[in-house]
């Protein structure tokens, strides 16, 4: 910060004297950008890049004039477009009536999508917080647009990013294919090689049921993995929150019988191990569940198995 | 507070006498040039840029291994670096909070406790850089940088250690030095 504020006083100096050229450069500076990647900053500099579209352009429809009741509430939207894969991720504003919005983030989102702005893209499906599709960081928090309630102040905006730390297939869709290849590898289904006792079905006693609570309810939604930093910098090795959770819930269920050939595939340096009880998982979890206290159930038994 | 000065350095530098940009000699200049004149966005654009991308280990275009249906392959088990590690890891944590509180009740007890205590330390902070390192630092990305940084986490245990064993035996030791420092500012004050 020091430097910068130096050379901006030498960029002030140098504009009431002229001075040579080469301290009139201040904070910004192509040519300092150049030095790195020459390639990169040539491309960008001869691809078309589009300006930031205002509201006002992008509107099809007029909204009606403002009553005197309404609640004009800002959404700012990340859009990134493939079609455009030179032009960089942008901001877009939209501005809604909150009287005339249903009550959560994703009724405002599809009223965008319908009224304002059609190319909008972003995954729904069941509006009640059971697909797990609207997963998105909305105002810095990992939820369901769906179960996110828009704050009624309206003197706040709102911002509305994709995942974190995913590759972004377009606006708001993330690109999950390698959470559900891990989510794969753990077996996700009951293994038995044993028939049932009876001869007709798995029974379970109610303490045994009882153990799955908090597990069975996870939609897989992604949330919690991508707000985990360990899973953002090891998501090639590491599980992440919610395939580990959805782990436990194999190792924990009674009626399997390769429990232990489930715990013998997490027991190395860096699928479990790489959760260093960080927490944000439990914190940032739209359904209320407790990933972090599943990963440390794994460690337990591990530990003293 | 940069980003708002920003728009004013580069008016600034739009503004600044043209005569003295094409006669620029330095060919960084007229590369700089160039840009001026044939994309004024892309420009605008580099100027939202507080200084040169450096990024460390950026991320690498998306590649998957095999298809969409293959699941992710988990590597074979290894408990030496699983759970006999996080229990060791873990004992040696709790391990060190009775013996941290002790000489504060008992004082000095023996070399042989502080020996102990040191030990200890030494062992947590190497599992603990080993986990730095081992977050930051991939295997299958950086395996030369990995391998440096693992070994210098090893010879930092032995320089340390070392260091620790010279204190505790040709000095007063762990727990007296620190007694001596929490203690030096009181004696001043009780000679004057």
């Amino acid at each position: 910060m020091a430097l910068r504020l130096a050379s901006r006083r030498l960029a002030l100096a140098s504009a009431t004297a002229p001075a040579p050229r080469i301290f009139t450069r201040g904070m910004a500076s192509t040519l300092e950008h150049s030095k790195g990647e020459p390639l990169s900053t040539v491309s960008e500099a001869l691809s078309a890049t589009r300006p930031p579209v205002p509201p006002s352009k992008t509107t099809t429809i007029k909204e009606p004039e403002p009553e005197k009741q309404s609640k004009i509430k800002t959404f700012h939207i990340y859009r990134w477009n493939p079609d455009e894969p030179s032009s960089k991720p942008k901001m877009q504003s939209y501005t809604l009536d909150l009287n005339k919005t249903g009550p959560m983030m994703l009724d405002a989102l599809i009223r965008i999508k319908n009224e304002v702005d059609p190319t909008l893209t972003f995954r729904r499906s069941c509006r009640e917080g059971i697909c797990g599709s609207c997963a998105m960081n909305i105002d810095g928090v990992n939820t369901l647009a769906c179960l996110c309630r828009i704050p009624t102040e309206t003197t706040k905006e709102s911002r509305i990013y994709p995942l974190p730390h995913t590759y972004v297939v377009k606006d708001l869709v993330p690109d999950l294919t390698q959470f559900y290849k891990q989510y794969k590898s753990i077996k996700p289904y009951l293994q038995r090689s044993t028939p049932p006792p009876d001869g007709r079905e798995y029974r379970q006693s109610h303490e045994d049921r009882r153990k799955l609570d908090g597990l069975y309810e996870c939609i897989l939604c992604a949330c919690c993995s991508t707000s985990c930093p360990s899973y953002w910098w090891n998501q090639e090795e590491y599980l992440g929150p919610a395939v580990l959770l959805q782990s436990y819930r194999w190792i924990a269920d009674s009626r399997d019988e390769k429990t232990e050939q489930r715990k013998d595939a997490l027991n190395n340096s860096m699928t479990l191990y790489r959760c260093h009880t960080i927490l944000n998982c439990s914190r940032t979890c739209p359904k209320g569940l407790n990933p972090a206290l599943a990963i440390a159930e794994i460690k337990k038994s591990l530990a003293f198995a | 507070m940069a980003s708002a000065l920003r728009p004013t350095l580069l008016l600034q530098a739009l503004a600044a006498p043209s005569s003295r940009l094409t006669t620029s000699a330095l060919p960084a200049f007229r590369s700089q040039q160039h840009f001026l004149r044939r994309a004024p966005i892309a420009l605008q654009q580099a100027t939202f840029q507080t200084s040169s991308r450096r990024a460390i280990l950026p991320p690498l275009p998306q590649r998957m291994e095999g298809t969409v249906n293959d699941a992710v392959h988990l590597p074979p088990s290894d408990p030496s670096h699983g759970n006999y590690h996080w229990t060791f890891e873990r004992l040696i944590s709790a391990a060190i909070l009775p013996i941290t509180i002790a000489p504060f009740a008992a004082g000095s007890l023996s070399p042989l406790l502080d020996g102990t205590f040191i030990g200890l330390i030494i062992v947590h902070t190497y599992i603990g850089f080993q986990s730095v390192i081992a977050d930051y630092l991939p295997k299958w990305r950086v395996p030369f940088w990995r391998k440096v940084a693992d070994w210098t986490n090893l010879l930092a245990v032995v320089v340390v250690g070392w260091g620790w064993y010279e204190f505790e035996t040709n000095d007063v030791g762990l727990t007296e030095g620190v007694r001596r420092i929490w203690k030096a500012g009181s004696k001043v004050e009780g000679t004057a």
